[in-house]
């Protein structure tokens, strides 16, 4: 047997965090079939019974693999290298194929684990009659297993470029989510719209990269998942799409595993200021903000843990805020020029639910990673002892960790404003609207920020921090939406708008009027429910800072 | 010392962590510009005490100040009394080092304009100006301890503890680390350097401190430890080859025994090493004493290369004490004259 197999896997074996996990899993994949187990003595002929039970147990299943699956490989090989056990791995006999083989099987076997862990859910799901063994459950197992696949080459070849742990599961995490949710916005905007050719096929190929449309088709909800382009089966296009992606990722990781994975000199420290004038001026022109010039010391008035956080993130530093804000601004005015272009296809409240969605999107994928890291990152890299020792207080440590991340998300938030106001241009009515829509979106950035801060905080290694961080705000924020798309069947009116209320999105399209959501009124129990807590997860975090401050 | 000279003044200092005690009455004092080696084996307390020193830790009883400040109660005065550095360099990404030392003078509430002069002076104290704007993920070792340094320094602090400050510098390095802690004790700094690299400590320090399982082996200046621990000194008698290795043990043997019979207790010590061609044993005579062994071999007709006392160096003292404590442990109940000559040293309260 692969020495490596037997050491990956054995290795998350080991862990408690795993074994709890794959019991977890067990328990709610059981218990989820249990509450939707017929109770009467009548027998449901039609299949409808089981098909809603099955739905539950299918998108579940697939939300356990997009959430636990990444976290394993994006560590893999960064936490190898950074250990010094890679290059030992490296100049042993092993070929690069074998340790990559080995690798890939150990995540592999703890994925299919997590499959495995379902059977019983889904023996129960079988029996309940109406579902196809080799068509339902044998495909949505199928599909699932090359999702695993797809994900965790990724998460490997993520694993190869970067420098930590930490940024392994950040870019993963984005990754995944990108591979999964992005890659259907192509085909979703040019729904309507005549494609032939070309342009068709590429939209066509892109949606196929996710998994979620062949999912929906097993669980008969093609109508939600497959509008647009699709004419033909989207599993068979998933299957020879994720085999080539996962082909992709693993030749890539591959050509990495050798010696010049640590060829890497230090960085010189080039300083623009002591280069010649046509290079500096060249430079400011290309960056507006010169992100080698050599910086002013911090000014009294500025918190000194805010700016450090800034500087000390890659994409924190001033050039990488401006495109950020510069790339949301351009996407928000497209949106609605499409809108606009197309106002008869579209409408402006499909436009104001896509806008939403971007934001959530955007305040989902930034959150976690630049908050879960706040105190752990500090107390992994051996920093907090430090900052411990300063004349700063724990409050105003906090407060500038809190704000370099909320002043961030509040960029971000800001522009997108200029689509809201192209939107009350076309439609002056929708001001009203559009503002409360913004007081939802304020309060998704301060719900995100908290829960990531707060669970992040409780965590010493900075890799696990950020992937819970992830699971749980990806959780939050995605759970109700899955609980929205089974708003017919399984789950009646009232759970999906418990389920919405639980989270100031679901308010934020219901003002927009975004279609599916304007029978929920959610509005003002959903921002209580946001504000009240993360006041909660604000204080969990000022405990766990108390905690981590005071000298015992 | 008097009792106003010291800076730095602990007093019957413990810690305890339920049944376990990492610091068990922990007494002693470092002057002004001083330089305390602080020595102990891994777990042995030596960064517990030093947390209680800079208010990261509560003492279970005892008391610690600093400048006549209590290291618990005003642990925001000793913030700024006090440069700690730790053995873990606490980088961060994406910084340049004299970003990262703005930062800390900020964390420390220095002004802009004297924080950017405090950065210049501090990285020429250290030698590493020419390291201003590298990132300060990128250093090496060397560098690192160098801009670790720079930070401790950054709020200009009259005591500095020195966690393992030479630990992975190339030799030239640690020369250069030396002759920068002992600038910086000329400068009036107050420092407490723990180290395992003992040669060097004994060149820099005025006090050494030994701490074992939370207790304090031994405190005094080196001489002092030297001259307690030395109660019986180690000869070496080098031979021309192995033959007579055995003739002279016996020979020396029976002189000792001899000249010590006087002394109660003492049996004598003589180990000979047939590999090495050489004879060793320790006493307690001094050298008036021992010179007429020389001549007595020599009168028995051997063959003698050398004749010399093994010096003790640092190490030395550090093995015998620890070895001394370890025994002090597993043997409870029967006291030897070694451990009194050591445990004593527990009561000394300074130089």
């Amino acid at each position: 047997m692969n020495p490596v197999i037997k050491r990956e896997f054995f290795g998350i074996m080991r862990s408690q965090q795993a074994i709890a996990m794959l019991i977890t899993l067990t328990l709610i994949f059981s218990l989820t079939v249990l509450l939707r187990w017929p109770a009467d003595g009548s027998v449901d002929l039609s299949g409808r019974r089981s098909m809603e039970v099955f739905r539950i147990f299918g998108y579940g299943l697939l939300a356990g693999v997009l959430f636990l699956v990444p976290a394993f490989p994006a560590t893999s090989i960064v936490n190898e290298r950074n250990q010094g056990t890679l290059a030992l791995l490296i100049n042993s006999p092993l070929k690069p194929f074998s340790i990559y083989f080995g690798k890939l099987s150990g995540v592999l076997l703890f994925s299919i684990l997590v499959l495995l862990c379902s059977l019983p859910a889904s023996a129960a799901c079988f029996a309940m009659g109406g579902i196809d063994l080799k068509y339902d459950l044998g495909m949505l197992y199928l599909i699932l297993l090359l999702a695993i696949v797809q994900y965790v080459t990724l998460g490997m070849l993520v694993s190869s470029f970067v420098h930590s742990a930490d940024a392994g599961v950040r870019i993963t995490y984005c990754g995944v989510l990108g591979l999964f949710l992005l890659t259907l916005v192509p085909a979703a905007l040019s729904r309507g719209a005549f494609l032939t050719g070309w342009t068709s096929s590429l939209m066509n190929s892109i949606r196929s990269l996710s998994p979620l449309p062949p999912v929906m088709e097993i669980m008969r909800h093609e109508s939600i998942g497959s509008v647009g382009l699709r004419q033909s089966s989207s599993t068979s296009s998933f299957i020879c799409m994720a085999l080539i992606s996962s082909s992709i990722f693993a030749i890539i990781t591959l050509t990495r595993l050798n010696h010049r994975i640590f060829d890497r000199s230090r960085a010189k420290g080039l300083i623009t200021d002591e280069r010649g004038l046509l290079t500096r001026l060249f430079r400011r022109l290309l960056y507006i903000v010169d992100p080698q010039r050599r910086k002013r010391g911090i000014p009294w008035y500025l918190n000194p843990v805010m700016v450090k956080e800034f500087r000390c993130r890659r994409f924190g530093r001033t050039q990488w805020l401006l495109r950020l804000v510069s790339v949301c601004a351009v996407v928000s005015m497209l949106l609605t020029i499409m809108a606009a272009t197309s106002a008869t296809a579209w409408g402006v409240e499909t436009v104001g639910g896509l806008l939403v969605l971007l934001q959530v999107i955007l305040v989902v994928v930034l959150t976690p990673s630049l908050a879960s890291g706040l105190i752990s990152g500090e107390r992994d890299g051996g920093s907090w002892e430090l900052l411990r020792l300063t004349s700063l207080s724990a409050f105003k440590i906090v407060r500038g960790k809190i704000l370099s991340v909320a002043w961030t998300l509040a960029l971000v938030l800001m522009a997108t404003l200029p689509g809201y106001l192209m939107m009350i241009y076309i439609q002056p009515g929708l001001w009203l609207q559009v503002q409360y829509v913004l007081v939802c979106l304020v309060f998704t950035a301060i719900y995100a920020l908290a829960v990531s801060a707060a669970v992040g905080s409780l965590f010493r290694v900075t890799a696990v921090s950020t992937s819970v961080t992830y699971v749980i705000v990806i959780l939050l924020f995605l759970m109700p939406i899955l609980i929205w798309l089974a708003r017919d069947a399984p789950f009646g009116y009232e759970t999906v708008r418990v389920a919405l209320l639980t989270t100031p999105v679901g308010a934020a399209l219901s003002v927009i009027e975004a279609p599916g959501f304007q029978q929920y009124d959610l509005l003002p129990f959903a921002w209580w429910f946001a504000g009240v807590t993360s006041l909660l997860m604000f204080l969990i975090l000022g405990i766990q800072v108390w905690r981590l401050t005071r000298a015992v | 010392m008097n009792d106003s000279d010291a800076v730095i003044e602990i007093d019957q200092l413990t810690k305890r962590y339920g049944e376990f005690t990492a610091l068990s009455a922990l007494s002693l004092r470092v002057g002004k510009g001083q330089i305390l080696g602080f020595i102990g084996p891994n777990g042995a307390g030596k960064t517990t005490t030093i947390k209680i020193l800079v208010g990261l830790l509560k003492p279970t009883s005892g008391r610690a100040a600093i400048a006549g400040c209590d290291c618990f109660a005003q642990s925001r005065r000793i913030k700024q009394l006090v440069g700690y550095m730790p053995d873990v360099f606490g980088s961060y990404n994406n910084m340049r080092v004299s970003e990262y030392l703005d930062f800390f003078g900020a964390a420390y509430g220095i002004g802009r304009r004297k924080r950017s002069a405090r950065i210049d002076e501090v990285l020429e104290l250290t030698g590493a100006s020419d390291m201003r704007d590298l990132f300060v993920d990128a250093l090496s070792r060397g560098m690192q301890q160098r801009v670790a340094l720079a930070r401790t320094l950054i709020h200009d602090p009259q005591v500095l503890i020195l966690d393992e400050p030479a630990s992975g510098l190339d030799p030239q390095a640690r020369i250069d680390m030396r002759a920068t802690l002992l600038q910086l004790s000329e400068l009036g700094k107050t420092l407490i350097v723990t180290s395992h690299i003992l040669p060097e400590l004994a060149r820099i320090c005025d006090l050494v401190a030994m701490i074992t399982t939370g207790k304090l082996r031994a405190f005094g200046t080196l001489d002092q430890i030297m001259h307690n621990i030395q109660q019986r000194r180690k000869f070496e008698v080098l031979l021309l080859d192995a033959t007579p290795v055995d003739r002279v043990s016996e020979l020396t043997s029976k002189w000792l025994d001899d000249q010590q019979s006087h002394v109660a207790g003492e049996e004598p010590d003589v180990i000979g090493e047939h590999s090495e061609s050489v004879v060793r044993f320790t006493t307690s005579l001094n050298d008036q004493d021992v010179a007429p062994l020389l001549t007595h071999l020599i009168q028995q007709g051997e063959t003698i290369l050398q004749f010399r006392e093994i010096v003790t160096d640092l190490e030395d003292a550090f093995l015998s004490v620890t070895g001394i404590a370890e025994d002090a442990v597993s043997q409870p109940a029967e006291p030897t004259a070694e451990t009194d000559v050591a445990l004593a040293a527990e009561e000394v309260q300074g130089p």
